[in-house]
């Protein structure tokens, strides 16, 4: 698959924050998590407007399940060219996205090679889910795991008040 | 037909890959070394057919013959080199090179983060594809002896 060429400017752009950020944490002022929260800030802020520009054209969301099942699929094509392959939940705010060729990892490999840095590419996508989610009404926070690459599975814990 | 082994190097001549498929005789030296050879020759054969060239020269390949072998040099814009050593019955094989560099070398050297530029490639994924690609090509289905 060739990729359009204003993608490839947000993955090299993306590939550049992290690295930039992640190298801060060479000098003692800042620590791993400095970089981790920064980039989940940046995604936060992104999917915050992101959310507004894409349902401009949409209703209002019944319930929660709906609004993740347009997270599923309206949020990720617009970020990462395709939906969520899976989403599960427990039906008590709990759910887990499966996303089994995430876009930042489909390029870096199949096995467990470079499974160690995968984390560091993956603060900003929770950041923007938890964004969208937010501007949306739904508090809560986003986690994410990967196994093997390029598969990965994003948890998202609804925050009830 | 056959395809023998592969090069890859960048524009400062460090070796970036090499792969092997059908290979019978052994230079007699260290893979950094037969690198070097071969980097040094190719810089040398490419600036001699520059020069001695009564037309001009814009396309990024050349190729030589012995009676045993066919080597084939593809050379990118960004200076990227692939050097590619096949039998003499082998066809197309301009575009395999310009498969490998736009479908493999761009894919999963230029887009992983992790792959730092100007080194040996050291992705396994980056590997895996560049074996398929050849092994695809119909000029490696029959090996002669």
């Amino acid at each position: 698959m060739t990729k359009l060429a204003e993608d490839v400017i947000f993955d090299f752009l993306h590939m550049e924050a992290v690295k930039y950020m992640y190298d801060q944490c060479s000098n003692e002022k800042h620590s791993e998590d400095d970089a981790t929260s920064k980039l989940e800030h940046m995604g936060y802020s992104t999917g915050y407007r992101l959310a507004d520009r894409l349902s401009r054209e949409s209703l209002r969301f019944n319930d929660e399940l709906d609004l993740l099942k347009y997270v599923c699929k309206v949020v990720w094509s617009a970020v990462y060219r395709k939906e969520v392959d899976n989403l599960r939940t427990n039906h008590q705010g709990f759910y887990v996205l499966h996303d089994n060729a995430f876009r930042f990892f489909t390029s870096m490999s199949r096995s467990k090679q470079y499974l160690e840095q995968a984390p560091k590419y993956l603060a900003l996508p929770c950041g923007v889910v938890r964004g969208a989610l937010a501007n949306l009404g739904v508090q809560c926070v986003v986690t994410a795991e990967v196994t093997t690459l390029p598969a990965c599975k994003f948890q998202v814990q609804v925050q009830r008040a | 037909m056959t395809i023998y082994n592969m090069y890859m190097f960048d524009r400062n001549g460090t070796l970036l890959h090499y792969a092997e498929w059908h290979r019978n005789k052994e230079a007699g030296m260290s893979r950094t070394e037969e690198a070097k050879l071969m980097y040094g020759m190719i810089f040398s054969l490419k600036s001699f057919v520059s020069k001695v060239s009564p037309l001009d020269i814009k396309d990024g390949y050349l190729h030589y013959s012995t009676n045993k072998y066919r080597l084939h040099l593809y050379e990118t814009p960004s200076r990227l080199r692939i050097v590619l050593n096949t039998d003499l019955l082998v066809q197309n094989v301009k575009e395999l090179l310009h498969l490998i560099f736009s479908q493999v070398y761009v894919e999963y050297v230029v887009h992983n983060p992790e792959c730092a530029l100007g080194q040996p490639i050291q992705s396994q994924l980056f590997a895996t594809r560049l074996d398929e690609i050849v092994k695809q090509h119909p000029g490696f289905a029959v090996r002669s002896v």
